[in-house]
């Protein structure tokens, strides 16, 4: 669980400009940057592994010239793995700008109205009651998360809905359900308790086709739908009246970006579990590569993606076996924060 | 997942591999060395006839070992697991290459890269379909669920690694033992209530529990001796933490059964309880009547008759006067 | 004044109540025996081994996590901080996930040390690093505490995740419990205990001005860096010593204050006392809880604290017309 919510978003140093940046040049470059680092490592990750692989069988796996084990690895494993980390990143960076920008506070996300806990919890009863199935599993992950995320906004709905009642809602939703995963994950057989932990942690471990396609498809379109929001989205970051004079239905396209990002945290959380603080880190370091005046979705998005496979490249080498890789992007969010407390937040206060 | 799905949603040439890797399959299964087909809950499986190179995952590892099995590669067992085992088992586990903690989190490429020639494992149903394609496109799987009884996972493991000369000696020591036991206590066991108290590490402070799985279910099933059961279809009583202060309670019981180590001394879990007043004045313990068994593990021959051994030899030491 | 009388009654209601409910049925005659006219029989035993010291654990766990939540509530001015944020349970449970995983430590009394080291080592770096010239600024504490929370949290699940031992003993300690604490685990935390409330109630008037902002507390004459010091310092000892001894529970730091923020308004004094008399009868309320819900089996308090108390944040929360600070 991230603390993030106790930030009071008035205190924290946001630099948000006034001005309405363009996707201009720099961004372009800035995307264009990323995508051939993504590319070196997606290609480093694709010939190493624990399996010592030359170069030219990998090449040839690729094309569809090898069989046997060395298909299976590079087909079947490493390439399906590198693209979950690419397409689950950027989702998840485009999910961490959106509510980024729309709540104005660069610690925000789902977990703040009980997603993440419910998604856990979904998940365990899966997998320690009904044994179930890798798309069970992701079924239940979603039930659990999206439904708490409901019942936190229903309970919380009164006479419409007040920022600081769904946060006191939502903290209270999310205690009950953490100690129902506790006393879960107490209750259960070592084994099983452990493999829910890695799967709570954020893992590609042996993430297969099947599952990235699954993800895949439904992030791809989802990606596509953010993109058309994002123009009204930027306009929206000047104030509800600013965005409203140029003719934007606040209202609708606050309520499609809401679900947009909770759906793509959603997909991410489903297919892999909860893969931290990417969307945290990601919207704001493009937004500082891109030098934009606000947060805007591609540099979310590319960033996003690199730093999820890097995480994953990370996490297969740097112990003596492969670690969940959300144990990473843990890491990376605190120095990230790290970071921000030395540049940032230190000259400012 | 249909195999159209599979195929029209990614790139021809991908396609194309996946033929190639049928056809040579094929090939290769033909020209291949001797093979047997065995019997398992993921279905007839074709297996090297004398596997070589076996990796056992989950549950497998102890009960393959116990068997006299050497496994190249393994996931990890608990410290406290392995440290009850013979000194040459624990030689072995220690020799195999380990993986990972649990199944889903094992490192595919290593294990390929390993080459063993037959993967056993033991794990739940829905961790394995996570992992079966891959387990099976590095070699034979054999996959027994969890519910496998021990003595038919020992026949399962025995007959799929090829020692059942190893597993039909101890199958004849277990019944001697088990008969011996029988012959020298059976009337006291007949008409003797027992109780089985256990704790273990990941037990919270301050709570026993009645045991009823594990060693305490030989016990009851195979020697007969009354001890506390769930009801059919209920949770086992043993998922129950109860506080120490209940450990009054236990009064009501002839003979308290209680975990050691092989040293005899009481296991580190259990070493709170038996520091508290309320056991030391507990009747059955005042007057000789708690005998510590050591457990070394339940899946097992091997380990099945350490702990019937431990019984044999704790039951001698009852006061006679019943 | 009233209320804190009742909320007093309340507390003491639950220490009796704690002393008289259990798993297993005790006369009230015989729990009186057990305390004033010992004998050694098994019923007494279970009055004064078992029943007595998670009653005295509890009321002091609950008055420490109490105090410490309005103290970081009232540092940060965020009357939904936690105590935790600090990195007092991320440095606690980092701490004895290393002694069990990899020093081989078993054992509550072993345990609390390492958990009462970690908390404090990392809150004080916690301290230096929310320190500029200026002062300490409770936000860069707030964030530092997050960010070294998350990288400890990321080396604490890599040990864990590969080592089934470590993990099986911390599932339990993760869940916050007081029972099975004897006295003797509890008497060296005391002192710590102690000072931490002396220290709480000291910088209660100082944190009032505060409140006001800086600049006015300044002008009252306070010493802004020394009243954030004592403070840190004494959420340290209190929620540390409580993390040692029962494990980290949550909420009742987070929750109690908060309310007690609703039935008192804004002073600080009052809101400690209503803290210190309310925290220990939510934990008591769901340790008797934890022993009846279950029957005849147990569940850790910190399981059911989150369980009691939420409903009434979330009643409160939906009742009244609620603001931040």
């Amino acid at each position: 669980m991230t603390d993030g919510r106790i930030v009071s978003p008035r205190r924290m140093p946001l630099g948000h400009s006034r001005v309405l940046g363009r996707f201009d040049g720099r961004t372009a470059l800035v995307c264009a940057v990323v995508t051939v680092v993504i590319t070196i490592l997606a290609v480093l990750a694709l010939m190493t592994g624990s399996y010592q692989l030359a170069p030219g069988q990998v090449i040839s796996a690729l094309a569809g010239g090898e069989t046997g084990i060395v298909h299976e690895i590079v087909v079947e494993w490493r390439l399906p793995r590198v693209v979950a980390a690419v397409v689950f990143g950027a989702a998840l960076g485009v999910s961490g700008a959106i509510f980024q920008s729309m709540l104005r506070n660069p610690l925000a996300d789902p977990g703040l109205i009980g997603f993440s806990d419910g998604s856990y919890t979904g998940a365990l009863v899966v997998l320690l009651f009904i044994d179930g199935t890798y798309l069970q599993l992701a079924g239940g992950a979603l039930l659990g998360g999206v439904g708490t995320a409901v019942l936190v906004y229903l309970i919380a709905f009164r006479r419409g809905i007040q920022g600081f009642r769904l946060i006191v809602v939502g903290i209270g939703v999310s205690a009950m359900l953490a100690s129902t995963n506790t006393w879960l994950i107490l209750k259960a057989d070592l084994d099983q308790a452990m493999s829910a932990s890695a799967w709570n942690a954020g893992s590609l471990n042996g993430i297969s086709w099947e599952q990235v396609l699954g993800g895949g498809v439904s992030i791809v379109l989802l990606l596509a739908v953010a993109l058309m929001l994002s123009r009204p989205m930027r306009q929206m970051e000047l104030g509800d009246d600013v965005a409203m004079s140029h003719g934007v239905r606040v209202g609708q396209i606050r309520l499609g970006l809401i679900l947009v990002g909770v759906a793509l945290t959603a997909t991410v959380t489903a297919a892999s579990g909860p893969i931290a603080f990417i969307s945290l880190v990601a919207p704001q370091i493009g937004r500082r590569l891109a030098r934009t005046a606000g947060i805007t979705l591609p540099p979310a998005a590319f960033v996003g993606a690199l730093l999820c496979l890097s995480a994953d490249y990370v996490a297969q080498h740097v112990a003596p076996n492969p670690l969940p890789v959300g144990i990473i992007t843990v890491m990376l969010g605190g120095g990230y924060l790290g970071w921000l407390l030395f540049t940032e937040a230190r000259r400012r206060l | 997942m249909s195999i159209q799905h599979f195929c029209t949603s990614r790139p021809a040439f991908i396609r194309t591999g996946l033929a190639a890797v049928a056809l040579i399959g094929i090939a290769s299964a033909v020209s291949a060395q001797e093979t047997r087909t065995i019997e398992a809950a993921n279905g007839s499986i074709e297996i090297p006839a004398a596997p070589q190179r076996i990796a056992t995952l989950g549950n497998t590892t102890l009960p393959f070992i116990d068997l006299g099995g050497t496994p190249i590669a393994v996931t990890a067992e608990s410290d406290s697991d392995v440290s009850r085992l013979p000194q040459e088992q624990q030689a072995v586990y220690q020799a195999a290459t380990i993986l990972a903690a649990s199944a889903d989190e094992v490192d595919m490429e290593k294990l390929a890269s390993l080459a063993p020639d037959l993967i056993l494992v033991q794990v739940p149903g829905g961790e394995f379909e996570q992992i079966r394609q891959q387990l099976e496109a590095i070699a034979p799987t054999v996959f027994y669920s969890l519910d496998t009884e021990w003595k038919a996972l020992a026949d399962g493991i025995a007959d799929a690694a090829n020692t059942t000369e190893a597993l039909s000696a101890q199958k004849a020591e277990f019944a001697t033992r088990l008969a011996d036991i029988q012959q020298k206590y059976g009337d006291l066991i007949a008409d003797t209530s027992f109780v089985d108290v256990n704790r273990w590490s990941s037990s919270d402070p301050g709570t026993f529990a009645i045991a009823d799985i594990g060693c305490s279910e030989i016990g009851r099933d195979e020697v007969g001796i009354d001890y506390p059961e769930a009801p059919e279809g209920a949770d086992p009583l043993a998922w129950t933490s109860y506080s120490f202060e209940q450990l009054g309670e236990l009064a009501q019981y002839d003979v308290i059964t209680y975990p050691v180590g092989a040293d005899g001394e009481p296991t580190e879990p259990f070493v709170p309880v038996v520091e508290t007043n309320t056991w030391q004045a507990l009747p059955a313990v005042a007057s000789g009547h708690a005998i510590g068994l050591f457990c070394p593990g339940n899946n097992s021959y091997g380990a099945v008759l350490q702990y019937l051994a431990s019984l044999d030899a704790a039951l001698a030491t009852l006061p006679a006067a019943e | 004044m009233a209320g804190v009388i009742a909320a007093a009654m309340l507390l003491l209601a639950l220490l009796i109540g704690s002393m008289m409910i259990g798993s297993t049925t005790i006369t009230p005659g015989t729990v009186w025996d057990a305390l004033f006219n010992p004998s050694a029989n098994i019923d007494h035993f279970a009055i004064r081994d078992f029943r007595l010291p998670r009653t005295f654990v509890g009321l002091s766990v609950g008055i420490a996590l109490g105090l410490s939540g309005a103290l970081i509530q009232a540092l940060t001015r965020n009357s939904l901080a936690d105590p935790g944020i600090l990195g007092v349970h991320a440095g606690a449970s980092f701490a004895v996930t290393v002694a069990v995983g990899m020093l081989g430590v078993r054992g509550i009394e072993s345990y609390m040390w390492f958990a009462f080291a970690g908390a404090l080592l990392v809150t004080l770096m916690v301290l230096a690093l929310g320190s500029t010239r200026q002062g300490q600024s409770p936000v860069v504490m707030v964030l530092a505490g997050v960010c070294i929370g998350a990288v400890l949290g990321g080396f604490r699940e890599a040990l864990q995740l590969g080592n089934p031992d470590a993990f099986d003993a911390m599932r339990s300690w993760n869940a916050g419990s007081i029972l099975g604490r004897p006295l003797d685990v509890l008497w060296p935390i005391l002192p710590f205990f102690a000072a931490g409330i002396i220290l709480a109630f000291a910088v209660s008037g100082p944190l009032n001005a505060m409140a006001l902002g800086d600049d006015l507390a300044q002008s009252h004459g306070v010493k802004l860096t020394r009243a954030r010091v004592l403070s840190v310092i004494a959420i340290t000892l209190l929620a540390g010593g409580a993390t040692a001894i029962a494990g980290p529970i949550g909420f009742v730091g987070l929750m109690v204050p908060h309310v007690a923020r609703w039935i008192v308004g804004p002073d600080q004094r009052w809101i400690f006392a209503y803290s210190a008399l309310l925290a220990p009868s939510l934990l008591l309320a769901s340790d008797i809880l934890g022993r009846v819900v279950m029957r005849p089996g147990e569940m850790p308090v910190g399981i059911i604290t989150a369980f009691v108390g939420a409903p009434v944040l979330i009643a409160l929360a939906r009742r009244r017309r609620v603001s931040g600070l």
